[in-house]
């Protein structure tokens, strides 16, 4: 044996692991997507029952997508690559193993927690704070396991795959932290450490760069490196990927704010947002056509490998959702699609087309690799990748044409200038028969991923009795080696520049690279958050907006624990169609004390920025008990069980002083805030009682509940009164 | 004084200005180098690399 030559074997157990795992989170977490899609099309599917009902499902079905299908697929797709790609077995078996079990088990604990109604509120960052450390845990795990697997490669040049690797991996860490600081009110319970405006920008930003560098960059890195494997070629133009890359971490940082158009986000950061977004939409198609382009000459090879097909359904995929990001991030687009299903459909194509159809198509290519047994059925994944395509379209057409109805609807005036649909359950009930399509769409989806499913299944039972295990070899890495592929130099100052040693150094040196990724998402993410916390003129205060009474606080984490934001948003943009059908408009200083923010993103029910007051008490009390007795064609889930449920009073304390810890100035309730709570609580059950309603809800859930709802825009009206007073005094005129 | 006082008199509105023309100029200069003479002899080995992960030098299979 040579002294210089190492010998060393991949570690394929792991990736067999994740592959399963995605195969069964996967199924698990379309399953809950269907039983919502059936809840929208007949609330009868919420069953009666608290943790079956839409606001709990839906971020598990989100959750279970994106980290679990999604974040298993990314993690089977890297450790198989980053082996190879650096001739080095994972740094520590260890650490890949406890990645593995940590993560399936942050699953289980997102699965238990979210239907029983802990949550953060705070789109695809709900999951409760110990979880959150937990995640933190496995993901420094998971870092320390690749860029340790990457001190010891045998490759000098790092593949523009581990670059796309590396983005995620770092940026991800600092998304995830950030965004979940909070104060915690009990085992399972924390408030967002920001309020209003600034957690919608940190939510948003948190949000949008988790699409990025959770949905995005891993899957582009996958397609670098399988793209070119399925097809026998290198990537069309090598150049270009780097050209993506660097584009891809410079602009996307900076694009969360189209997600808050025409809200109560200052405008500056509102434009910003939408500029960088259109801008992204030039890196993406550079990323998408170097993708198809790598099958230049190998077309042929399309109708013959379903793992081809998939790929370019993928890209493809891909291609439009990053085409129509950047449209719908154009303020005039945005005030038409935002909080309608248009935003459904398209997150629908990325996440079924992109990251559905990469997944599956890896996957096809690396079952008969690691199960070491040829793909059970070329024809099975022939249908596969057919009623899947056709699931697709069913989906996406349908939901494209109900957010485009809904958005016209809303926005229609008649010829006498007054909204031509006022009442709201209308614009509901036309998208019946597309929410019936989509149920059909999702079906078909399904069937092709049990079809997956009974492939992969076959095949893996063709596998030989022991694994064979390859012994590879290669010389170390020595320190300070120059790359095997020296680079001419040219005549004249710019050749000098472009290739000066330092150049060289660190398109081989990981860390040095992983310093500028940090420092790119770092610098972008201050120089667009920080002036919203610290520039006064950004949030101006009202002074009538004063802080939640302790029982209207314990009514709005009912709100929170049951989901309401999931389909009630709580947020007037000022459009003239907006504020004739709710009310004024939503104004930054109105949330203040709205730790988390509860904005929603999307409007299947009114929304209620303005709604208190608006009814009577017993209106709601009926109206939870029994919508579709109060609003004939509601779809809104029945809350019974909140009339019945006795109130944990004493358990309000503790939610007071964190909110105080957060420097919401509570005097009085700081001491005795359950004593205040029981005292509004029994006013507001005798009067719904004098009114003819049920008698003895004092002490029950919908009290507190109904409290918080008949608050919300109630400030805002106070200071429109007294600024009328004042101007009334001025003016001489006495009221 | 509080932070948020420094913060705002400080003039920081600008700031993401500053930022932004930094990028560019930082990205501009990352499409010079890529696109720069001699850069498609320079990346002909990286770019074959997913090709070539699987030649190693052969080695004798490990006894199961």
């Amino acid at each position: 044996m040579h002294a210089h030559v190492d010998t060393f074997s991949y570690d394929d157990a792991i990736v067999r692991k994740f592959l399963w795992a995605t195969f069964i989170w996967g199924l698990v977490g379309m399953l809950v997507g269907l039983w919502i899609a059936l809840e929208m099309a007949n609330p009868a599917f919420n069953l009666g029952l608290e943790w079956f009902s839409f606001g709990r499902l839906r971020p598990l079905h989100t959750n279970a997508v994106i980290f679990a299908f999604a974040g298993n697929a990314i993690f089977t797709g890297i450790y198989y690559s980053t082996q190879r790609l650096l001739k080095a077995r994972m740094f520590s078996d260890g650490l890949s193993n406890f990645h593995f079990w940590g993560w399936q088990a942050i699953i289980v604990a997102a699965a238990l927690t979210l239907p029983l109604g802990f949550t953060q509120a705070k789109e695809y960052a709900e999951l409760e704070w110990p979880i959150d450390l937990a995640i933190a845990v496995v993901w420094v795990a998971f870092a320390i396991n690749v860029f340790g697997t990457i001190a010891k490669r045998r490759e000098q040049h790092i593949y523009v795959a581990i670059w796309f690797y590396i983005a995620s991996i770092v940026t991800v860490a600092i998304l995830h932290i950030f965004n979940n600081l909070s104060v915690p009110a009990g085992a399972l319970k924390s408030y967002s450490i920001y309020a209003g405006v600034q957690d919608a920008f940190m939510q948003w930003w948190y949000g949008h760069n988790a699409v990025a560098f959770f949905l995005t960059t891993p899957f582009l890195g996958l397609m670098y490196y399988f793209m070119p494997k399925a097809a026998d070629r290198p990537v069309f133009s090598y150049k270009l990927s780097i050209l993506h890359f660097w584009t891809i971490v410079f602009m996307y940082i900076w694009a969360g704010p189209h997600h808050l158009h025409y809200t109560a986000l200052p405008d500056w950061a509102s434009t910003l947002g939408m500029l960088f977004s259109v801008m992204l939409w030039m890196p993406s198609w550079g990323g998408m056509v170097n993708g198809l382009l790598t099958l230049r000459g190998a077309w042929n090879k399309v109708a013959e490998e379903p793992v081809l097909k998939f790929f370019v359904v993928a890209i493809t995929a891909y291609g439009m959702s990053t085409f129509e990001g950047p449209m719908l991030s154009v303020k005039s687009v945005n005030a038409l699609a935002h909080y309608t299903d248009w935003i459904i459909a398209h997150v629908h194509t990325g996440a079924l087309g992109w990251n559905g159809f990469l997944t599956f198509g890896m996957i096809y290519w690396l079952a008969p690799r690691l199960f070491q047994a040829p793909l059970h059925s070329k024809k099975l994944a022939e249908w596969h990748f057919w009623v899947a395509t056709f699931g697709i379209l069913l989906y996406v057409a349908a939901i494209y044409s109900a957010g485009i109805t809904q958005g016209l609807m809303w926005r229609a005036f008649d010829e006498t200038g007054r909204l031509q649909y006022p009442d709201f359950v209308e614009t509901v009930m036309r998208l019946m028969p597309m929410y019936w399509v989509r149920v059909v769409g999702g079906t078909l989806y399904i069937i092709g991923m049990l079809i997956f499913g009974y492939n992969i299944w076959r095949t893996w039972m063709a596998r030989p009795r022991t694994y064979e295990v390859p012994v590879l070899s290669a010389p170390p890495l020595r320190p300070g080696a120059t790359p095997a592929h020296p680079a001419p130099v040219g005549e004249g100052l710019l050749a000098r520049f472009t290739s000066a040693r330092w150049h060289r150094r660190w398109e081989g040196a990981p860390l040095f690279f992983t310093v500028m990724v940090i420092l790119a998402v770092v610098v972008a993410s201050l120089a667009e958050i920080l002036p919203t916390f610290l520039i006064k003129s950004n949030v101006p205060t009202i002074a009538s907006v004063k802080p939640y009474t302790p029982l209207e606080l314990a009514g709005r984490d009912l709100y929170i624990k049951e989901g309401c934001f999931n389909c009630h948003s709580q947020m007037v943009r000022p459009l003239r169609h907006e504020t004739e059908r709710w009310g004024e408009y939503s104004k930054p200083g109105e949330f203040v004390y709205d730790h988390p923010f509860l904005w929603g993103s999307r409007r299947i029910g009114p929304d209620l920025a303005r709604i208190g007051g608006k009814y009577p008490d017993l209106w709601h009390v009926e109206h939870f008990k029994a919508p579709r007795a109060v609003v004939q064609r509601s779809i809104m889930p029945a809350y019974a069980h909140l009339l019945e449920r006795p109130l944990d009073f004493a358990g309000i304390q503790s939610r007071v002083d964190a909110m105080a810890m957060l420097g919401v100035p509570y005097g009085e309730a700081l001491t005795r805030a359950p004593a205040m709570a029981r005292t509004q609580a029994e006013a507001m059950a005798a009067g719904i009682e004098l009114a003819g309603g049920p008698a003895g809800l004092a002490d029950r859930e919908v009290i507190a509940l109904i409290a918080y709802l008949q608050r919300l825009g109630k400030d805002i009206q106070q200071a429109a009164a007294t600024t009328a007073d004042a101007a009334g005094v001025a003016g001489g005129v006495g009221r | 004084m509080k932070l948020v006082d420094v913060m705002s008199a400080s003039g920081l509105s600008s700031y993401a200005i500053v930022a932004l023309l930094l990028f560019v100029a930082a990205f501009l200069a990352i499409v010079i180098r890529t696109f720069s003479p001699g850069s498609t002899a320079r990346y002909e080995a990286p770019s074959r690399l997913p090709l070539s992960d699987d030649v190693v030098t052969p080695a004798p299979r490990a006894q199961e």
